[in-house]
């Protein structure tokens, strides 16, 4: 018995403290914690499902990363320490909101370019058309 | 259509023919971790069937192939022959590490008793391991070099080739 409880004392599974540090915010419990629980894993992807947050999805690998989460948060670690720590090891494509850098930027700038150049062509077009018309 | 919609258009079509076709030719088990390249998670994991802690750091200096499976996984019935294989053939200059996440004890031992065990198979606790190393689906194993770098990650159930052709990158 006091064999296993050694070995059980010995056993460490990597910790986010090796990869993001110390946390940086304030220790949550309570309400506050399952609140903000559930709102930074809806920032997170589930790694198997199609889309879906780890706020939102039933799968046991998103339960591991919301207890995860939720464990973070108790100990005060900031939403970003707890993105950054996820995406250490998932890389970007966790993250269900992608950051406004490199290929990424694209998303974000392509739709506004692509109405702009819609605008743009629809105009020119009106503008024919009402030479046209004036003529 | 004038000229410009058409220009326009066609330039739009080709880029994204561009992007389909880059993407056909990857093999989606193939995975770019963020993870190559960089020092392997650190853990101390309680072995199935002995109870002793199993501590990565002491495997330093051996390329080590860390394998995360489960019991419920189907995949991991056909991998296990192609790991206790090579775990036999290689054992003496390669360690082979089994990472059991979101599993029970019994069912391990039973597997392994039915199936054979070749090297030391770890309890992964709330899968907290697993998550540290990036992990999605099982199985998936990772490749680590005598620094304890990870070197590659192939993710699904390996072949004897795709293990053997990793393995050298972890040996070099």
């Amino acid at each position: 018995m006091i064999l296993l409880l050694i070995a059980l004392l010995q056993v460490k599974a990597p910790d986010a403290a090796q990869f993001v540090g110390a946390p940086h915010g304030v220790a949550l419990q309570g309400a506050a914690l399952e609140r903000r629980t559930m709102e930074v894993a809806s920032l997170l992807r589930c790694p198997v499902c199609q889309g879906m947050s780890v706020a939102d999805s039933p799968s046991t690998v998103a339960l591991d990363m919301k207890a995860q989460v939720r464990e973070l948060l108790a100990r005060g670690y900031t939403e970003e320490q707890i993105l950054s720590y996820f995406e250490r090891s998932y890389g970007e494509f966790v993250l269900l909101k992608p950051k406004f850098r490199g290929v990424n930027a694209l998303v974000w700038v392509l739709p506004l370019l692509a109405l702009l150049i819609g605008v743009v062509l629809v105009s020119m077009k009106l503008r024919k058309l009402e030479l046209v018309d004036g003529d | 259509m004038n000229r410009p919609v058409l220009f326009i258009g066609t330039a739009i079509a080709a880029a994204l023919i561009a992007v389909l076709f880059v993407g056909l030719g990857n093999d989606p088990q193939q995975i770019r971790s963020p993870m190559i390249g960089r020092p392997a998670p650190a853990f101390a994991l309680k072995e199935v069937g002995t109870g002793q802690t199993l501590d990565l750091q002491a495997l330093r200096d051996t390329p080590t192939i860390i394998n995360f499976w489960a019991t419920w996984c189907m995949p991991c019935y056909q991998e296990h022959p192609v790991l206790i294989d090579n775990a036999r053939l290689f054992g003496s200059k390669v360690q082979f590490v089994g990472v059991v996440f979101n599993d029970d004890e019994a069912s391990i031992q039973k597997f392994l008793r039915e199936r054979g065990s070749a090297f030391p198979t770890l309890l992964d606790q709330q899968g907290k391991t697993a998550i540290a190393y990036g992990v999605g689906g099982v199985p998936e194993t990772f490749f680590l070099d005598r620094q304890g770098i990870i070197v590659a990650k192939f993710s699904g159930p390996m072949t004897t080739d795709v293990l053997q052709a990793n393995l050298e990158k972890a040996i070099r």
